[in-house]
């Protein structure tokens, strides 16, 4: 452990961690709303904060295989989504170096 | 004959240690006819095994290198050894020409001394136009101050002139004789008063005219010498050696001269330790703590760190230390809190700097020792006074939940994050304002202890060096530790700051 690397994020409707409030992502940075996550609704982000990324794998998704990272709050540790690596079918390449944040884990203010 | 000769110089010698002092000069007059037989002698010596090179690889000369040591003996003063090294390899500093024309500017032989300078056989007709110009300058100064006002002139008028060289100096000299006795006298000083001093001088100076293969330049060894020191020590990619260079060996710092092994394990803190640093005059550590505590650690005789003073009252983590320029008290900045004063001596909390409604989160001293600077979560930074009277206040637009800056040895320059990825170089002087641009978050930065280089750490695992000395410059970029929660901190050290250390999530120590 140690201090704990946080940052904010300006404006008022801010995506925070359900579980302890750090700011995750900002509304101006959504991508989608039409994903679905392991819980339900989820959202595409073009970044995020207070993350860290767990290790690379390959996983069929709905829409075809995608080597991803899941995300942890840094903070808390909680798993809030993946981060796409790499997508192996072209019309769905535009994820890549995108976030996938699940609904169920954020809280927004406002 | 030549069997008799060789007997000759031990019985000399052994006279001349004998005879009372005043028949040295006579001894010594006694040898000189030997010398041109002795150099007779060596000639053949080469044939006979002597190599013309000198040193394994074959790329010194045997006699250029006997001459810089006989200059060197003659320099340290050491005219005997000089002379006997000269007789005994058989290859003299300089040839009989050369002595015999430093004789005669020593002696004052002006004239003598330019007729030999013509038979030295220098190629260069411009080099000796402008030793010869020298000398004469020389004779010209002396009889001026001789009072030999016409000799002056007529050598002013026939003997330098037609050189046709240094047409500006020829000016000047014209003025010394229009000059009264005492304007004379205030430019000659310029040379030197006595004449022996500045006959060596522009003996001195002749050496820079001539070719070094005519004269010997001076301090040659010491110089080739400083040369192999210095690519010694520059080639040495793990320097951090307090100690001199030694001739006797050559230069090379291992790695075992970097810190590698854990001497000691400090166990006081009751939780996390998030800060160190070291008092400025190395005596001193602080830690910071989660457990809302600081330790003043004290550094003995062994190098041994003894707990001092554990410093509590803070309600919130402790996040940050700052010694104080005399290293007589130390700040402590609590997490989102306020920031306390401390006595090292008797670890009593002297002061509490706080802003209400506002949590503090980082702090430092100004190079006076009268101020404070803190930052703020509303992004602000705060300048105090010792009584925590606010003195100025300015904008920052950081984001993070950690606010570095630093300020120069002057005063002069605050440099603070701007940005999630600017850094803010501004001078208090000149209002001017500087920026580096990142492409990465950046998570902390220090300054060196000279002022010219920040080191700045990046949430990408990267480290990079700026030298901010004028327009900020990128001029290195290091990477290998391990940072995706946690702020790292790396600060410089070794002998001469040439070293970077830095913090690792893995737990190793870059």
């Amino acid at each position: 452990m140690g201090l704990l690397f946080v940052e904010s994020l300006p404006g008022p409707k801010v995506f925070k961690c359900k579980f302890c409030g750090v700011d995750s992502a900002s509304p101006d940075a959504i991508v989608s709303k039409e994903f679905r996550g392991r819980h339900g609704r989820a959202y595409l982000f073009d970044s995020v904060v207070n993350v860290s990324l767990g290790p690379r794998e390959d996983r069929l998704l709905m829409t075809g295989l995608h080597t991803v990272n899941d995300i942890y709050c840094s903070c808390c540790q909680r798993l809030l989504g993946w981060r796409y690596e790499k997508a192996y079918s072209e019309d769905q390449k535009y994820k890549e170096g995108k976030y996938i944040l699940e609904k169920h884990m954020m809280l927004k203010e406002g | 004959m030549g069997g008799f000769e060789d007997d000759e110089p031990p019985s000399k010698r052994a006279r001349a240690s004998s005879v009372e002092p005043a028949s040295l000069l006579d001894s010594f007059s006694c040898l000189k006819p030997a010398a041109p037989l002795g150099s007779t002698m060596a000639r053949p010596l080469p044939s006979q095994g002597k190599e013309v090179m000198v040193g394994s690889k074959g790329v010194i000369k045997r006699d250029e290198f006997v001459r810089i040591i006989t200059k060197a003996l003659y320099s340290l003063g050491y005219e005997k050894s000089g002379a006997v090294l000269e007789e005994e390899s058989g290859i003299t500093l300089h040839s009989p020409t050369v002595n015999l024309f430093r004789r005669q500017v020593l002696d004052g032989n002006w004239d003598s001394a330019v007729v030999t300078l013509k038979k030295v056989g220098l190629l260069d007709e411009n080099i000796v136009k402008s030793a010869i110009f020298l000398i004469l300058e020389q004779k010209f100064l002396e009889l001026l101050r001789n009072d030999n006002v016409m000799g002056a002139i007529r050598t002013l008028q026939s003997e330098i002139t037609p050189l046709g060289v240094n047409k500006k100096r020829v000016h000047e000299l014209s003025g010394c004789i229009i000059s009264s006795p005492q304007h004379v006298l205030l430019g000659f000083s310029k040379l030197g008063i006595e004449s022996s001093n500045s006959r060596l001088k522009l003996l001195e100076e002749l050496q820079k005219v001539l070719p070094p293969t005519v004269m010997v330049p001076e301090r040659r060894l010491e110089n080739l010498l400083e040369q192999a020191l210095t690519v010694q020590r520059e080639a040495c990619y793990f320097h951090n050696s307090i100690d001199g260079l030694s001739l006797y060996t050559d230069h090379h710092c291992g790695k075992d001269q970097l810190p590698s092994c854990t001497v000691q394990v400090l166990r006081a803190h009751r939780d996390e330790v998030w800060f160190l640093q070291f008092s400025n005059n190395g005596k001193y550590l602080a830690s910071a703590s989660n457990d809302k505590s600081a330790i003043i650690w004290k550094v003995d005789e062994d190098g041994e760190l003894l707990l001092k003073h554990t410093l509590t009252g803070h309600d919130k983590p402790v996040m940050m230390v700052a010694w104080s320029p005399d290293d007589c008290q130390l700040l402590t900045c609590g997490m989102e809190e306020v920031i306390r004063c401390w006595d090292v001596e008797s670890g009593k909390c002297l002061h509490v700097y706080e802003k209400s409604g506002i949590g503090l989160i980082s702090c430092g001293w100004f190079p006076d020792g009268k101020h404070i600077l803190s930052g703020l979560t509303d992004h602000n930074f705060c300048l105090w006074d010792l009584d925590g009277k606010e003195v100025d206040c300015w904008k920052g637009q950081r984001s993070s939940k950690t606010s570095d800056f630093a300020v120069s040895n002057d005063g002069k320059l605050i440099i603070s994050m701007n940005r999630e990825s600017t850094i803010r170089l501004f001078d208090r002087e000149t209002k001017q304002e500087r920026l580096i641009e990142e492409d990465n978050t950046i998570t902390s930065f220090s300054l060196s202890e000279d002022g010219d280089f920040l080191l700045v750490n990046l949430i990408s695992e990267a480290i990079h060096l700026w030298n901010i000395r004028n327009c900020p410059i990128r001029v290195n970029r290091y990477a290998g530790h391990k940072r995706s929660r946690f702020v790292i901190r790396s600060c410089f050290g070794g002998s001469e700051q040439a070293f970077i250390a830095s913090g690792s999530e893995d737990s190793q120590v870059w």
